[in-house]
This record gives C-alpha cells, sequence and structure tokens, in this order.
C-alpha cells in the first residue's frame, strides 16, 4: 500500500528532516510510527499527504508515483486518504453533521446518501446524539472522534493519523486506538504517528521508530 | 504490495459517484454556494450596500457619458440628413431665371433634392428666425437674394466640396455655401468624447476589479482556516473558488443595479432644466434614458466584471494558502 524508496526530506536547504527511509506497508495493515518529537513521524505522514514532496527518493501509494502526481491530481488522489489530524482541523462554524458531511460534499454526494453516510460514521464514533451540536460544545475526545468519522465517511483505503491521542487521558486514547482497531480490521490501511509509547506496546502492531529522521528500528507485530 | 497497474486503492474501497449523479452534484454545489454567498453578504448588509455603492459610482460615470455620446450620436445621424448646401443666386437674377437655374442645379449629378427659395421667402425664414421684424420692416428692398437648399447625394465632405465646386461654376450663381466646417467639429468632439468614454470605462472598470478583489482578499481571509481544511481532505480549487465567485459577481450585480438607480435618478434631477434650456433654443430635446437593452448591457458588464475581479483575488490567494 505504501512503499517508500531511499526517501529524504530537507527543509531549506540545510535542515534535513528524514533521510533514506525505506520500508513498505502491505494492504490491510496497522503500523505505529513513532519516535520523539522532531524526529520526522509528521514530516513522513506529510509526505504521504502529498503536503510536502520528498526531495529524494519516491513514496508509492497503491503502486502510484505520488510525487509524479500532477498538482490539479491532488485533491483526487487525497479524497483516498482519510486523515485524523492531531489539532482536529474541524470547521468551527457548523455542526458536527456538516463537518463530517465536508468530504461528500467536496465530492458531490446526494444528500441523501451523504446523510445516510454521515450518521453511519457517527454511530461508529459513537456521536449520533451530537449531530446538531457545535464542535466547540464537544470535549477534545469527542473532537478526536468527529475527525476520525470526518476521515473514514469517504471509505478510504488508507487512514493516516497524526498524534490522534494526543492530549487525550489513558482511557479515552485507548477508546480512539480501539475505533482504529475497528477500522483496519475491515481491511483499512491504518498508519499512526503517536509517541505513547505504553499504549503502543500494548496494542501489539507493526511499529516504524524515527530517531532524528533515520528509521532505527522496524519492529513486526508480536 | 504488489505492483500493478494502475488501479484504485482498494482496501475498504472508496466509492466514485457516477458521472450523472457527479454532475448534479456539481449543479447542486453550484445553486449552493450562489444562494450561500448571497445569504453571507445580506448578513453584513452595510458593508456590502458599501462596496456595491463603490461598484456603482465607477459604473455610473463611464455609462452617463456614453448615454450622452449617444445622443450626440443620434443628432449627428440627423445632421447627416441635413449635410445640405446653399447655393445663393446673383441679385440682378429674376423669378423665371431662378426657376431655369433651379432646373440646372437639381439636373447636376451627385444631386439628391432640392428646395428653391425665393427672396421673399428667405426674408420671411429670417424674420421668424432672428425675431427682428421691426427692423427688417423698415428697409425698403429687400437685400437677401434667392437661394436654393441642395440636398446631396452623398454627405462626405469630399464629395460635398466637390459638388459645390461644380454648382458655383453654373451661371447666375454667386455664391455657394457649405456648412461642413461645424459638421467636421462636431465630429471631432464626437469621437474625442467617445474615447475619452472608453478610456474612463477601461479606468472604472479595473476599479470595479479592485474594489471586488479586495473585498474577497479580505473574505478568503477570514475564511481561511476553512479553505486549508477542505484542501486537506481533497477540495479542487474549482471548489474552493466557486463560492468567492458567486459573492464577486452578487456584488457586481448589486452595484449594477445601483448604477441603474443613480442613472434614473440623475436623469430626473436633470431632466427639467435640461428640457428648459432646449425650449429656450426652440427645440424639443429630452435626456436619454438607458432603457431595457441599456440596463441589461450594464448589469451584465457588472456582474462579469465582480466575478472576474473574484476570480483575480481568489487565484492570487489560493497560490499562497497552503494546508499545514
Amino acid at each position: 500500500m505504501i512503499l517508500f524508496e531511499h526517501v529524504g526530506k530537507r527543509y531549506g536547504g540545510r535542515f534535513e528532516a528524514l533521510a533514506n527511509i525505506d520500508f513498505r506497508v502491505r494492504r490491510g495493515e496497522m503500523v505505529f510510527l513513532t519516535g520523539h518529537s522532531g524526529a520526522g513521524k509528521s514530516s513522513l505522514l506529510r509526505l504521504i499527504m502529498l503536503l510536502e514532496r520528498p526531495t529524494r527518493g519516491r513514496v508509492l501509494v497503491a503502486g502510484h508515483d505520488i510525487g509524479r502526481l500532477h498538482p490539479s491530481q491532488v485533491p483526487f488522489y487525497r479524497r483516498q486518504v482519510g486523515v485524523v489530524f492531531q489539532d482536529h482541523q474541524l470547521l468551527f462554524d457548523r455542526s458536527i453533521f456538516h463537518n463530517v458531511a465536508l468530504p461528500l460534499e467536496i465530492r458531490g454526494f446526494d444528500p441523501r446518501e451523504a446523510a445516510r453516510r454521515v450518521r453511519a460514521a457517527l454511530d461508529k464514533v459513537g456521536l449520533l446524539h451530537r449531530e446538531k451540536a457545535l464542535p466547540i460544545e464537544l470535549s477534545g475526545g469527542e473532537q478526536q472522534r468527529v475527525g476520525i468519522a470526518r476521515a473514514v465517511v469517504n471509505k478510504p483505503s488508507l487512514l493516516l493519523a497524526d498524534e490522534p491521542t494526543g492530549n487525550l487521558d489513558p482511557q479515552l486514547s485507548a477508546d480512539i486506538m480501539a475505533l482504529f482497531e475497528d477500522f483496519n480490521r475491515i481491511g483499512t490501511t491504518v498508519m499512526i504517528a503517536s509517541h505513547d509509547l505504553a499504549l503502543i506496546a500494548r496494542l501489539r502492531h507493526r511499529v516504524l521508530r524515527l530517531r532524528d529522521g533515520r528509521l532505527v528500528a522496524d519492529e513486526e507485530a508480536a | 504490495m504488489s505492483r500493478q497497474p494502475p488501479a484504485p486503492p482498494r482496501g475498504a474501497r472508496t466509492q466514485r459517484p457516477r458521472s450523472s449523479s457527479r454532475i448534479r452534484g456539481w449543479l447542486r454545489h453550484h445553486r449552493a454556494m450562489c444562494l450561500d454567498s448571497a445569504r453571507r453578504l445580506l448578513r453584513t448588509p452595510i458593508g456590502s450596500l458599501l462596496t456595491m455603492l463603490a461598484i456603482a459610482i465607477a459604473l455610473v460615470l463611464p455609462a452617463a457619458l456614453w448615454l450622452a455620446l449617444d445622443s450626440a450620436r443620434l443628432l449627428d445621424a440627423e445632421l447627416d440628413e441635413s449635410a445640405t448646401l446653399t447655393v445663393y443666386l446673383e441679385r440682378h437674377v429674376d423669378e423665371a431665371q431662378a426657376g431655369r437655374i433651379g432646373e440646372a442645379v437639381a439636373a447636376q449629378e451627385g444631386v439628391a433634392r432640392t428646395r428653391p427659395i425665393s427672396a421673399a421667402e428667405g426674408m420671411a425664414e429670417f424674420q421668424q428666425a432672428l425675431g427682428l421684424e421691426d427692423a427688417l420692416e423698415r428697409l425698403e428692398d429687400n437685400p437677401l437674394p434667392a437661394s436654393i437648399v441642395v440636398v446631396p447625394l452623398d454627405p462626405a465632405p469630399e464629395a460635398v466640396r466637390r459638388l459645390a465646386g461644380e454648382l458655383e461654376a453654373l451661371s447666375g450663381v454667386d455664391e455657394v455655401r457649405l456648412d461642413l466646417a461645424w459638421l467636421e467639429r462636431l465630429r471631432h468632439l464626437a469621437e474625442l468624447g467617445s474615447r475619452l468614454a472608453l478610456a474612463l470605462a477601461v479606468l472604472f472598470g479595473l476599479g470595479v476589479l479592485l474594489v471586488v478583489g479586495n473585498t474577497i482578499r479580505l473574505a478568503v481571509e477570514s475564511r481561511r482556516q476553512e479553505i486549508e481544511v477542505v484542501m486537506l481532505i481533497g477540495a479542487t480549487h474549482a471548489f474552493v473558488r466557486r463560492p468567492f465567485l458567486y459573492s464577486g459577481a452578487w456584488y457586481g450585480l448589486g452595484g449594477g443595479l445601483l448604477a441603474c438607480g443613480l442613472l434614473g435618478l440623475g436623469n430626473q434631477w436633470l431632466a427639467a432644466p435640461v428640457s428648459a434650456l432646449a425650449a429656450s433654443y426652440g427645440a424639443s430635446f429630452t435626456l436619454p434614458r438607458l432603457g431595457a437593452e441599456g440596463s441589461a448591457t450594464l448589469l451584465l458588464c457588472s456582474t462579469l466584471l465582480g466575478w472576474l475581479g473574484a476570480w483575480i483575488a481568489v487565484s492570487r490567494h489560493l497560490a499562497e494558502v497552503r494546508p499545514r
């Protein structure tokens, strides 16, 4: 599903965020990306989201060299990748329902079909009863779950998450991770950047460990 | 992962709407953004009105000048009809001779019509025009010669000048007057006016672009976070641009409507003194109105200008707004 070949990323010609990264994630796998802050986790995810392009090497997603995508193709690529952001990136002037419906609206879905899917996604994250609320009325954990619902409403084949449990207490973090495992169980490839080592250890999935922009360990699932 | 030839990622299968439903979705988004942008404008009525007023003021001046020129052109067309020559006969010519000369003039090549004016008729017209009856009545003798008004076939200045030369060579003809000089002057003025109007229209059109562009730039700035988020989840530039294009078009349309209203008001305001002025010259002249066609043109232009201004502003900005 994801293939990194000798990928390097420099910012401003000097600072080397990633150097010589090689790994492969198979379809349907669930992978954690870990390392201390500044190790390059976010940079790596940004390359897959096409928010950045590598300065060296190639990134392939589903067999396509995404570095070669024309800028006009980028939106269509992004629609196939669900992303959960640490800071949720919700729109605070519209309801939970409309936040989750946004990816479908962008794709021009029929409103009834969209409503059906939005409710299904909200139901999955346990927030169906809050669909009319505004994001500001929700707790951090609930906002994160809205972000997850929005990422999966499109039924993407690849789900990325950048520190999805960043500011949550251990119980909420475990709940969120359980959600990701559910999506992985129905075939979605999941990649999660997190520095919550205790939680990761308990979940027993493959772990990619980054240090100073280098891949220092690739531990297969126990 | 296998390296298969291009195939969309599967996994939990991304569903792509069929093309017919995609078109419907596209139309739906247009309709939604059209209404949504109108609602946003109405949410800040004073600000929107000020922007539209700025657009209207920029449109009124060139539109008014264009109207004035249009009526000048109408006047010019009438004058073409009356691009006449006046053939003055020698004073000693009697009525029978005048009739013969008149026939000769009418037979001349390039003459469309003639109208003979006897000395007595000339006197009567002169008195009527100047209102100098008393003074002229004291004259013992009619000082005016008989004349023939000639309407040429070709009103072009060179042709008229050539015809004048030919008529002057006829015996019994004292002088041929042609009133070309002031006609040409009027033409030059009209040409100058229309160029001025065009230059003004271009300048003020740019003004409208700037007004709309600046307003839209602020709107984009205030919705920056929203734009970043929708771009993160796969919105195309066209999708992001759409609501702002509709806002621009609404501003343009509103400005155009206000401009039409201002022109109508101006017309009312000036109508009375203008017709009084015209009446004092013994003419009847009404100020030109924009009319349905003119209003439609103005509205179309203003809407397009608003749309274009928004397009430029958003496109310039989209290059800067990069999802973080």
